[in-house]
Protein backbone atom coordinates (compact mmCIF):
# COMPACT_ATOMS: atom_id res chain seq x y z
CA UNK A 1 0.00 0.00 0.00
CA UNK A 2 1.95 3.36 -1.18
CA UNK A 3 0.19 6.63 -0.32
CA UNK A 4 1.24 8.06 -3.37
CA UNK A 5 -0.85 5.99 -5.27
CA UNK A 6 -3.62 6.90 -3.28
CA UNK A 7 -2.90 10.40 -3.40
CA UNK A 8 -2.94 9.87 -7.37
CA UNK A 9 -6.82 8.35 -7.46
CA UNK A 10 -7.49 11.49 -5.26
CA UNK A 11 -6.43 13.88 -7.97
CA UNK A 12 -8.06 11.71 -10.55
CA UNK A 13 -11.27 12.29 -9.45
CA UNK A 14 -10.99 15.61 -7.27
CA UNK A 15 -9.34 17.53 -10.89
CA UNK A 16 -13.08 16.86 -12.59
CA UNK A 17 -14.58 19.06 -9.63
CA UNK A 18 -13.77 22.43 -11.10
CA UNK A 19 -15.19 21.87 -14.23
CA UNK A 20 -17.89 18.76 -13.95
CA UNK A 21 -21.32 20.19 -13.52
CA UNK A 22 -22.07 16.90 -13.68
CA UNK A 23 -20.34 15.80 -10.57
CA UNK A 24 -21.02 19.15 -8.61
CA UNK A 25 -24.91 18.67 -9.40
CA UNK A 26 -24.73 15.20 -7.57
CA UNK A 27 -22.73 16.56 -4.65
CA UNK A 28 -24.83 19.88 -4.26
CA UNK A 29 -27.88 20.27 -6.44
CA UNK A 30 -29.97 17.20 -5.78
CA UNK A 31 -29.15 17.15 -2.18
CA UNK A 32 -30.03 20.95 -2.17
CA UNK A 33 -33.06 20.03 -3.81
CA UNK A 34 -33.69 17.44 -1.73
CA UNK A 35 -33.66 18.78 1.77
CA UNK A 36 -35.77 22.01 0.42
CA UNK A 37 -38.45 19.26 -1.03
CA UNK A 38 -38.69 17.09 2.23
CA UNK A 39 -38.14 20.01 4.93
CA UNK A 40 -41.08 21.64 4.05
CA UNK A 41 -42.85 18.49 3.73
CA UNK A 42 -41.89 17.77 6.95
CA UNK A 43 -42.62 20.46 8.79
CA UNK A 44 -46.54 20.94 6.89
CA UNK A 45 -46.92 17.54 7.88
CA UNK A 46 -45.77 18.19 11.54
CA UNK A 47 -48.17 20.95 11.88
CA UNK A 48 -50.87 19.07 10.41
CA UNK A 49 -50.85 16.17 12.54
CA UNK A 50 -49.20 17.81 15.84
CA UNK A 51 -46.38 15.84 16.69
CA UNK A 52 -43.38 17.86 16.12
CA UNK A 53 -41.39 14.72 16.06
CA UNK A 54 -41.74 13.75 12.48
CA UNK A 55 -40.64 16.66 11.07
CA UNK A 56 -36.98 15.93 13.01
CA UNK A 57 -37.36 12.08 12.31
CA UNK A 58 -38.05 12.82 8.44
CA UNK A 59 -35.16 15.57 8.37
CA UNK A 60 -32.75 13.16 10.19
CA UNK A 61 -33.92 10.51 7.86
CA UNK A 62 -33.36 13.02 4.68
CA UNK A 63 -29.96 13.75 5.95
CA UNK A 64 -28.74 9.76 6.83
CA UNK A 65 -30.27 8.57 3.41
CA UNK A 66 -27.70 11.48 1.46
CA UNK A 67 -24.79 10.12 3.79
CA UNK A 68 -25.70 6.45 2.07
CA UNK A 69 -26.50 7.57 -0.94
CA UNK A 70 -22.81 9.67 -1.40
CA UNK A 71 -21.07 7.11 -0.01
CA UNK A 72 -22.18 4.24 -2.35
CA UNK A 73 -21.80 6.51 -5.70
CA UNK A 74 -18.39 7.34 -4.93
CA UNK A 75 -17.39 3.80 -5.07
CA UNK A 76 -19.94 1.83 -8.15
CA UNK A 77 -19.58 5.87 -10.15
CA UNK A 78 -16.13 6.09 -10.20
CA UNK A 79 -15.69 2.53 -11.30
CA UNK A 80 -17.99 3.31 -14.23
CA UNK A 81 -16.50 6.86 -14.61
CA UNK A 82 -13.03 4.73 -15.87
CA UNK A 83 -15.27 2.82 -17.99
CA UNK A 84 -16.72 5.51 -19.94
CA UNK A 85 -13.26 6.82 -19.61
CA UNK A 86 -11.85 4.24 -21.36
CA UNK A 87 -9.23 4.61 -18.46
CA UNK A 88 -9.59 1.05 -16.98
CA UNK A 89 -6.66 -0.45 -18.75
CA UNK A 90 -4.62 2.69 -17.70
CA UNK A 91 -5.07 2.44 -14.25
CA UNK A 92 -4.80 -1.16 -13.62
CA UNK A 93 -1.35 -1.61 -15.86
CA UNK A 94 -0.02 0.66 -13.23
CA UNK A 95 1.80 -0.22 -10.28
CA UNK A 96 -1.61 0.15 -8.52
CA UNK A 97 -3.18 -2.57 -6.12
CA UNK A 98 -6.72 -3.08 -6.07
CA UNK A 99 -6.61 -2.89 -2.03
CA UNK A 100 -5.06 1.01 -2.89
CA UNK A 101 -7.93 1.45 -5.19
CA UNK A 102 -10.81 -0.11 -2.35
CA UNK A 103 -9.06 2.60 0.13
CA UNK A 104 -9.05 5.89 -2.29
CA UNK A 105 -12.81 5.29 -3.21
CA UNK A 106 -13.77 5.17 0.07
CA UNK A 107 -11.46 7.60 1.66
CA UNK A 108 -12.96 9.94 -0.91
CA UNK A 109 -16.72 8.82 -0.48
CA UNK A 110 -15.97 10.44 2.80
CA UNK A 111 -14.42 13.86 1.59
CA UNK A 112 -17.01 14.08 -0.34
CA UNK A 113 -19.69 13.40 2.02
CA UNK A 114 -18.43 15.73 4.37
CA UNK A 115 -18.91 18.36 1.94
CA UNK A 116 -22.41 17.55 0.87
CA UNK A 117 -23.29 16.67 4.75
CA UNK A 118 -22.08 20.40 5.76
CA UNK A 119 -24.25 21.88 3.40
CA UNK A 120 -27.22 20.51 4.05
CA UNK A 121 -27.08 20.57 7.81
CA UNK A 122 -26.41 24.62 6.94
CA UNK A 123 -29.66 24.86 5.23
CA UNK A 124 -31.47 22.52 7.35
CA UNK A 125 -30.53 24.10 10.70
CA UNK A 126 -30.43 27.84 9.24
CA UNK A 127 -34.19 27.55 7.87
CA UNK A 128 -36.40 25.09 10.31
CA UNK A 129 -33.89 25.26 13.28
CA UNK A 130 -34.37 21.67 13.58
CA UNK A 131 -32.36 20.73 16.44
CA UNK A 132 -30.19 18.06 14.85
CA UNK A 133 -27.86 17.58 17.41
CA UNK A 134 -30.43 16.51 19.56
CA UNK A 135 -28.98 13.11 18.95
CA UNK A 136 -25.50 13.93 20.44
CA UNK A 137 -23.22 11.98 19.76
CA UNK A 138 -25.12 8.98 18.65
CA UNK A 139 -24.66 10.51 15.66
CA UNK A 140 -21.44 9.68 14.87
CA UNK A 141 -22.79 5.80 15.23
CA UNK A 142 -25.47 6.74 12.83
CA UNK A 143 -23.50 8.20 9.81
CA UNK A 144 -20.58 5.46 10.65
CA UNK A 145 -23.38 3.00 10.00
CA UNK A 146 -24.79 4.99 7.02
CA UNK A 147 -21.33 5.44 5.21
CA UNK A 148 -20.47 1.39 5.70
CA UNK A 149 -23.80 0.33 3.92
CA UNK A 150 -23.10 3.11 1.54
CA UNK A 151 -19.71 1.21 0.85
CA UNK A 152 -21.21 -1.85 0.29
CA UNK A 153 -23.78 -1.34 -1.50
CA UNK A 154 -21.14 0.42 -3.69
CA UNK A 155 -19.09 -2.58 -3.89
CA UNK A 156 -21.84 -4.51 -5.13
CA UNK A 157 -22.47 -2.34 -7.96
CA UNK A 158 -19.00 -2.30 -8.88
CA UNK A 159 -18.50 -5.73 -8.63
CA UNK A 160 -21.53 -6.38 -10.58
CA UNK A 161 -20.67 -4.17 -13.31
CA UNK A 162 -16.71 -5.35 -13.52
CA UNK A 163 -18.30 -9.04 -14.10
CA UNK A 164 -21.35 -8.33 -16.43
CA UNK A 165 -19.91 -4.53 -18.23
CA UNK A 166 -22.11 -1.38 -18.64
CA UNK A 167 -25.30 -2.77 -20.08
CA UNK A 168 -25.90 -3.25 -15.87
CA UNK A 169 -24.62 -0.29 -15.29
CA UNK A 170 -27.83 1.09 -14.14
CA UNK A 171 -27.49 -0.57 -10.63
CA UNK A 172 -25.48 2.12 -9.57
CA UNK A 173 -28.72 4.24 -9.42
CA UNK A 174 -31.19 1.06 -9.05
CA UNK A 175 -29.71 -0.62 -6.15
CA UNK A 176 -29.15 2.63 -3.85
CA UNK A 177 -32.64 2.89 -4.96
CA UNK A 178 -34.10 -0.42 -3.10
CA UNK A 179 -33.38 0.66 0.51
CA UNK A 180 -35.20 3.90 0.56
CA UNK A 181 -38.35 1.55 1.12
CA UNK A 182 -36.85 -1.57 2.96
CA UNK A 183 -34.66 0.20 5.33
CA UNK A 184 -37.94 2.40 6.03
CA UNK A 185 -36.59 5.65 5.74
CA UNK A 186 -39.51 7.68 5.96
CA UNK A 187 -41.94 5.44 8.18
CA UNK A 188 -41.69 3.36 10.69
CA UNK A 189 -41.23 -0.09 10.48
CA UNK A 190 -44.39 -1.73 11.52
CA UNK A 191 -45.97 0.20 8.05
CA UNK A 192 -43.79 -1.83 5.67
CA UNK A 193 -45.86 -5.24 4.24
CA UNK A 194 -45.31 -7.87 7.01
CA UNK A 195 -43.91 -10.06 4.95
CA UNK A 196 -41.56 -7.51 3.66
CA UNK A 197 -40.43 -6.98 7.28
CA UNK A 198 -38.18 -10.03 7.04
CA UNK A 199 -36.41 -8.41 4.19
CA UNK A 200 -35.99 -5.42 5.96
CA UNK A 201 -34.91 -6.92 9.55
CA UNK A 202 -31.64 -8.12 7.55
CA UNK A 203 -31.38 -4.39 5.75
CA UNK A 204 -28.50 -2.92 8.72
CA UNK A 205 -29.64 0.71 8.55
CA UNK A 206 -33.31 -0.54 8.97
CA UNK A 207 -32.21 -0.64 13.27
CA UNK A 208 -30.69 3.16 12.73
CA UNK A 209 -34.15 4.74 11.14
CA UNK A 210 -36.00 2.86 13.95
CA UNK A 211 -33.80 4.01 16.64
CA UNK A 212 -33.77 7.58 15.38
CA UNK A 213 -37.96 7.64 15.42
CA UNK A 214 -37.56 6.05 18.81
CA UNK A 215 -35.28 8.56 20.06
CA UNK A 216 -36.86 11.84 18.37
CA UNK A 217 -40.48 10.22 20.06
CA UNK A 218 -38.69 10.09 23.26
CA UNK A 219 -37.84 6.55 23.56
CA UNK A 220 -34.37 4.81 24.54
CA UNK A 221 -32.03 3.49 22.69
CA UNK A 222 -32.09 -0.57 21.54
CA UNK A 223 -28.53 -1.94 22.05
CA UNK A 224 -29.96 -5.22 20.69
CA UNK A 225 -30.99 -3.72 17.41
CA UNK A 226 -27.85 -1.12 17.49
CA UNK A 227 -25.59 -4.85 17.10
CA UNK A 228 -27.72 -6.09 15.00
CA UNK A 229 -27.43 -3.34 12.89
CA UNK A 230 -23.42 -3.26 12.72
CA UNK A 231 -23.43 -7.30 12.92
CA UNK A 232 -25.08 -7.15 9.34
CA UNK A 233 -23.32 -3.95 8.25
CA UNK A 234 -19.74 -5.33 9.07
CA UNK A 235 -21.07 -8.77 7.32
CA UNK A 236 -22.29 -6.87 4.28
CA UNK A 237 -19.41 -4.69 4.00
CA UNK A 238 -16.59 -7.97 3.81
CA UNK A 239 -18.52 -9.99 1.68
CA UNK A 240 -19.08 -6.90 -0.79
CA UNK A 241 -15.02 -6.36 -0.71
CA UNK A 242 -14.99 -10.42 -1.32
CA UNK A 243 -17.25 -9.87 -4.15
CA UNK A 244 -15.71 -7.14 -5.58
CA UNK A 245 -12.22 -8.31 -5.44
CA UNK A 246 -13.62 -11.78 -7.32
CA UNK A 247 -15.17 -9.99 -9.60
CA UNK A 248 -12.20 -8.04 -10.69
CA UNK A 249 -10.08 -11.56 -10.98
CA UNK A 250 -13.07 -12.60 -13.11
CA UNK A 251 -12.81 -9.13 -15.30
CA UNK A 252 -9.27 -9.70 -15.85
CA UNK A 253 -9.51 -13.38 -17.01
CA UNK A 254 -11.90 -12.01 -19.70
CA UNK A 255 -9.27 -8.50 -20.07
CA UNK A 256 -9.63 -5.57 -18.67
CA UNK A 257 -9.84 -4.07 -22.38
CA UNK A 258 -13.14 -5.73 -23.20
CA UNK A 259 -14.75 -2.48 -22.23
CA UNK A 260 -13.34 -0.26 -24.68
CA UNK B 1 -1.60 -9.59 -20.88
CA UNK B 2 2.24 -8.25 -20.23
CA UNK B 3 0.31 -5.54 -18.08
CA UNK B 4 -1.46 -7.91 -16.15
CA UNK B 5 -4.82 -6.79 -17.52
CA UNK B 6 -5.77 -10.27 -19.11
CA UNK B 7 -4.74 -13.19 -17.22
CA UNK B 8 -3.02 -16.19 -19.15
CA UNK B 9 -4.46 -19.29 -19.62
CA UNK B 10 -1.37 -21.17 -19.71
CA UNK B 11 1.53 -20.41 -18.74
CA UNK B 12 3.49 -17.78 -16.92
CA UNK B 13 5.34 -14.31 -17.38
CA UNK B 14 8.77 -13.86 -16.08
CA UNK B 15 9.92 -9.71 -15.66
CA UNK B 16 13.51 -9.27 -14.17
CA UNK B 17 14.04 -13.04 -12.84
CA UNK B 18 10.68 -12.64 -11.16
CA UNK B 19 7.50 -14.15 -11.84
CA UNK B 20 4.56 -11.37 -12.32
CA UNK B 21 1.94 -13.21 -11.23
CA UNK B 22 3.59 -13.12 -7.87
CA UNK B 23 5.14 -9.52 -7.87
CA UNK B 24 2.88 -7.53 -10.44
CA UNK B 25 2.73 -4.10 -8.73
CA UNK B 26 6.82 -4.13 -8.63
CA UNK B 27 7.14 -5.65 -12.17
CA UNK B 28 4.49 -2.50 -13.65
CA UNK B 29 6.44 0.42 -11.81
CA UNK B 30 9.16 -0.33 -14.89
CA UNK B 31 6.25 -1.56 -17.27
CA UNK B 32 4.39 0.96 -18.99
CA UNK B 33 2.59 0.88 -22.38
CA UNK B 34 0.93 3.27 -25.05
CA UNK B 35 -1.87 2.45 -27.90
CA UNK B 36 -3.91 4.20 -29.99
CA UNK B 37 -6.97 2.04 -28.72
CA UNK B 38 -6.62 3.43 -25.21
CA UNK B 39 -7.64 6.82 -23.68
CA UNK B 40 -7.51 8.87 -20.90
CA UNK B 41 -10.15 10.62 -18.77
CA UNK B 42 -11.78 13.30 -20.84
CA UNK B 43 -12.86 15.57 -18.73
CA UNK B 44 -8.46 16.56 -16.90
CA UNK B 45 -6.55 18.06 -19.13
CA UNK B 46 -3.68 17.11 -20.63
CA UNK B 47 -1.52 18.28 -17.41
CA UNK B 48 -3.90 16.57 -15.18
CA UNK B 49 -3.80 13.61 -16.33
CA UNK B 50 -0.29 13.05 -16.74
CA UNK B 51 0.18 14.35 -13.63
CA UNK B 52 -2.64 11.52 -11.87
CA UNK B 53 -0.02 9.03 -13.69
CA UNK B 54 3.11 10.82 -12.68
CA UNK B 55 2.18 10.34 -9.10
CA UNK B 56 1.26 6.59 -9.57
CA UNK B 57 4.03 5.99 -10.33
CA UNK B 58 5.93 8.46 -7.85
CA UNK B 59 7.37 10.47 -10.19
CA UNK B 60 6.60 13.76 -8.90
CA UNK B 61 7.43 17.60 -8.20
CA UNK B 62 10.29 18.96 -9.92
CA UNK B 63 11.52 16.01 -12.05
CA UNK B 64 8.16 15.87 -13.34
CA UNK B 65 7.91 18.99 -14.18
CA UNK B 66 10.81 19.02 -16.08
CA UNK B 67 10.43 15.07 -17.83
CA UNK B 68 6.70 16.19 -18.90
CA UNK B 69 7.81 19.94 -20.60
CA UNK B 70 10.63 18.03 -22.15
CA UNK B 71 8.09 15.51 -23.49
CA UNK B 72 5.32 17.62 -24.62
CA UNK B 73 7.71 20.44 -26.13
CA UNK B 74 9.22 17.85 -27.99
CA UNK B 75 5.76 16.48 -29.36
CA UNK B 76 4.92 20.19 -30.12
CA UNK B 77 2.00 19.77 -27.55
CA UNK B 78 2.91 22.03 -24.98
CA UNK B 79 0.84 24.79 -25.78
CA UNK B 80 -2.54 22.40 -25.66
CA UNK B 81 -1.47 21.47 -21.63
CA UNK B 82 -4.20 23.05 -20.75
CA UNK B 83 -6.51 21.50 -22.59
CA UNK B 84 -9.07 18.50 -21.78
CA UNK B 85 -8.64 15.58 -23.43
CA UNK B 86 -11.82 15.43 -25.28
CA UNK B 87 -10.00 18.98 -27.04
CA UNK B 88 -7.27 16.82 -28.97
CA UNK B 89 -6.95 15.23 -32.14
CA UNK B 90 -6.34 11.67 -32.43
CA UNK B 91 -2.92 12.60 -33.57
CA UNK B 92 -2.14 14.85 -29.92
CA UNK B 93 -3.92 12.04 -28.23
CA UNK B 94 -1.42 9.33 -28.89
CA UNK B 95 2.20 11.46 -28.39
CA UNK B 96 0.23 12.25 -25.04
CA UNK B 97 0.23 8.30 -24.64
CA UNK B 98 3.60 8.32 -25.51
CA UNK B 99 4.28 10.67 -22.86
CA UNK B 100 2.65 9.00 -20.39
CA UNK B 101 4.13 5.68 -21.55
CA UNK B 102 7.95 7.04 -20.96
CA UNK B 103 6.99 8.98 -18.40
CA UNK B 104 8.11 7.06 -15.41
CA UNK B 105 11.83 6.09 -16.60
CA UNK B 106 10.56 2.53 -17.74
CA UNK B 107 12.64 -0.40 -18.84
CA UNK B 108 10.18 -1.89 -20.55
CA UNK B 109 7.82 0.11 -22.73
CA UNK B 110 5.19 -2.02 -24.85
CA UNK B 111 4.14 0.39 -27.82
CA UNK B 112 0.62 -0.74 -29.63
CA UNK B 113 0.64 0.64 -33.27
CA UNK B 114 2.21 4.05 -32.06
CA UNK B 115 2.14 5.93 -35.35
CA UNK B 116 -1.28 4.65 -36.61
CA UNK B 117 -3.06 7.66 -37.21
CA UNK B 118 -0.38 10.24 -37.31
CA UNK B 119 0.78 12.61 -40.40
CA UNK B 120 4.26 11.02 -41.38
CA UNK B 121 5.99 14.32 -40.18
CA UNK B 122 4.49 13.39 -36.54
CA UNK B 123 5.25 9.66 -37.30
CA UNK B 124 8.78 10.27 -37.72
CA UNK B 125 8.92 12.13 -35.02
CA UNK B 126 7.61 9.40 -32.83
CA UNK B 127 9.95 7.32 -34.19
CA UNK B 128 12.80 9.54 -33.44
CA UNK B 129 11.88 9.81 -30.15
CA UNK B 130 11.30 6.11 -29.30
CA UNK B 131 15.11 5.60 -30.45
CA UNK B 132 16.14 8.46 -28.78
CA UNK B 133 14.70 7.17 -25.31
CA UNK B 134 16.01 3.64 -26.11
CA UNK B 135 19.59 5.52 -26.76
CA UNK B 136 19.56 7.03 -23.51
CA UNK B 137 18.28 5.38 -21.38
CA UNK B 138 18.27 1.18 -22.36
CA UNK B 139 14.37 0.91 -22.37
CA UNK B 140 13.74 -1.89 -24.08
CA UNK B 141 10.63 -1.31 -26.36
CA UNK B 142 8.02 -4.20 -27.77
CA UNK B 143 6.65 -2.39 -30.68
CA UNK B 144 3.70 -3.48 -33.06
CA UNK B 145 2.91 -2.09 -36.27
CA UNK B 146 1.65 -2.66 -39.52
CA UNK B 147 4.44 -0.69 -41.19
CA UNK B 148 7.12 -2.69 -42.21
CA UNK B 149 8.89 0.28 -43.07
CA UNK B 150 8.57 1.25 -39.60
CA UNK B 151 9.96 -1.95 -38.32
CA UNK B 152 12.97 -1.89 -40.39
CA UNK B 153 13.57 1.83 -39.04
CA UNK B 154 12.83 1.15 -35.51
CA UNK B 155 13.40 -2.61 -34.58
CA UNK B 156 16.45 -4.39 -33.66
CA UNK B 157 14.46 -8.04 -33.79
CA UNK B 158 11.60 -8.74 -35.68
CA UNK B 159 9.02 -11.64 -34.47
CA UNK B 160 5.97 -12.45 -37.21
CA UNK B 161 3.41 -14.48 -35.47
CA UNK B 162 0.97 -16.38 -37.73
CA UNK B 163 -2.20 -17.67 -35.76
CA UNK B 164 -0.82 -17.83 -32.98
CA UNK B 165 2.22 -19.07 -33.56
CA UNK B 166 5.82 -17.25 -33.60
CA UNK B 167 6.93 -18.04 -37.39
CA UNK B 168 9.85 -16.22 -37.56
CA UNK B 169 12.53 -14.47 -35.50
CA UNK B 170 15.75 -12.04 -36.65
CA UNK B 171 16.94 -8.57 -37.46
CA UNK B 172 14.90 -7.29 -40.73
CA UNK B 173 17.58 -7.36 -42.81
CA UNK B 174 18.09 -10.91 -42.35
CA UNK B 175 14.39 -11.12 -42.79
CA UNK B 176 14.35 -9.13 -46.01
CA UNK B 177 17.54 -10.88 -47.35
CA UNK B 178 16.09 -14.46 -46.73
CA UNK B 179 13.39 -13.22 -49.83
CA UNK B 180 15.68 -14.41 -53.12
CA UNK B 181 13.37 -12.92 -55.44
CA UNK B 182 14.05 -9.49 -56.01
CA UNK B 183 11.73 -7.19 -58.05
CA UNK B 184 12.92 -5.75 -61.94
CA UNK B 185 11.43 -3.15 -63.37
CA UNK B 186 12.35 -2.12 -67.49
CA UNK B 187 10.82 0.30 -68.70
CA UNK B 188 10.03 -0.23 -72.25
CA UNK B 189 9.67 2.03 -75.56
CA UNK B 190 9.23 -0.36 -77.31
CA UNK B 191 8.48 -4.48 -77.65
CA UNK B 192 7.13 -4.51 -74.36
CA UNK B 193 5.21 -7.76 -75.63
CA UNK B 194 8.10 -9.38 -76.71
CA UNK B 195 9.56 -8.66 -73.21
CA UNK B 196 6.79 -10.13 -71.47
CA UNK B 197 6.74 -13.26 -73.71
CA UNK B 198 10.51 -13.65 -73.02
CA UNK B 199 10.07 -13.92 -69.47
CA UNK B 200 7.28 -15.84 -69.22
CA UNK B 201 9.06 -18.51 -71.95
CA UNK B 202 11.54 -18.57 -68.70
CA UNK B 203 9.33 -19.45 -66.42
CA UNK B 204 9.23 -15.78 -64.83
CA UNK B 205 6.29 -13.91 -63.12
CA UNK B 206 5.56 -10.74 -65.18
CA UNK B 207 3.25 -8.20 -64.99
CA UNK B 208 3.11 -4.77 -66.25
CA UNK B 209 2.49 -1.53 -65.39
CA UNK B 210 1.97 1.84 -68.08
CA UNK B 211 5.07 0.89 -69.93
CA UNK B 212 7.02 -0.75 -67.12
CA UNK B 213 7.80 -4.96 -67.10
CA UNK B 214 7.84 -6.19 -63.56
CA UNK B 215 9.89 -9.20 -63.54
CA UNK B 216 9.95 -11.53 -60.33
CA UNK B 217 13.24 -13.17 -60.29
CA UNK B 218 16.47 -14.45 -58.45
CA UNK B 219 19.23 -11.89 -57.61
CA UNK B 220 21.81 -14.46 -59.41
CA UNK B 221 19.88 -14.70 -62.32
CA UNK B 222 19.65 -11.38 -63.47
CA UNK B 223 22.96 -11.01 -65.12
CA UNK B 224 22.10 -14.03 -67.26
CA UNK B 225 18.64 -12.61 -67.95
CA UNK B 226 19.44 -9.72 -69.29
CA UNK B 227 22.48 -11.27 -71.20
CA UNK B 228 19.88 -13.46 -73.03
CA UNK B 229 17.57 -9.97 -73.66
CA UNK B 230 20.73 -8.95 -75.61
CA UNK B 231 20.75 -11.60 -77.63
CA UNK B 232 16.95 -11.21 -78.77
CA UNK B 233 17.60 -7.67 -79.57
CA UNK B 234 15.48 -6.59 -77.06
CA UNK B 235 16.18 -3.07 -75.34
CA UNK B 236 14.89 -1.54 -72.59
CA UNK B 237 15.67 2.47 -71.59
CA UNK B 238 15.45 2.31 -68.27
CA UNK B 239 16.48 -0.43 -65.44
CA UNK B 240 15.29 -0.67 -61.62
CA UNK B 241 16.33 -3.45 -59.31
CA UNK B 242 14.74 -3.67 -55.97
CA UNK B 243 16.08 -4.69 -53.09
CA UNK B 244 13.58 -7.25 -50.95
CA UNK B 245 12.09 -5.61 -48.18
CA UNK B 246 10.66 -6.34 -44.46
CA UNK B 247 7.38 -6.07 -46.29
CA UNK B 248 8.30 -8.50 -49.49
CA UNK B 249 8.91 -11.29 -46.64
CA UNK B 250 5.45 -10.35 -45.04
CA UNK B 251 3.72 -11.12 -47.90
CA UNK B 252 5.73 -13.55 -48.76
CA UNK B 253 5.10 -15.63 -45.54
CA UNK B 254 1.19 -15.10 -45.70
CA UNK B 255 0.89 -16.67 -49.07
CA UNK B 256 2.87 -19.67 -47.45
CA UNK B 257 -0.31 -20.93 -46.05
Amino acid sequence: MKLHRIKALFLRHLYPLRRDFDLLSDMLYWPLIDTLLWGITSQWLAETSGEANVALSILMALLMWNIIWRAQSEISRNLIDEIWNNNLVNLFSTPLMVREWLVSVMALSVIKMTFTLTIITTVIVGMWQANLLFFGWWLLPFIAAMVTTGWWIGFISAGIILRFGPKMQTVVWTLPGALLPFSAVFFPLERFPETLQIVSRMVPTTYIFETMRALAAGGAINWQALLFSFGFNFLYLALAIWYFVRSMRYSVKLGLGRFN
Amino acid sequence: MLLGVLSPTKGSIQYFGQDFAKNKSGALQHVTFASTYIKMPWRLTVWENLKVYGTLYDVQGKVFDQRMERFLQFFGVWDQRHKTMNMLSAGQTTRIMLAKAFLPYPKIVLLDEPTASLDPDIAHQVRKFVKMQRQEYGVSILYTSHNMAEVTDVCDEVMFLKKGQIVAIDDPLSLARSVKTTRMRLLVKDGLKRIVKFAKAQNLPVSIDDREAIIKIDEQKIAQFLAKLAEENISYSQIAIDKPTLEDYFLQMSQES
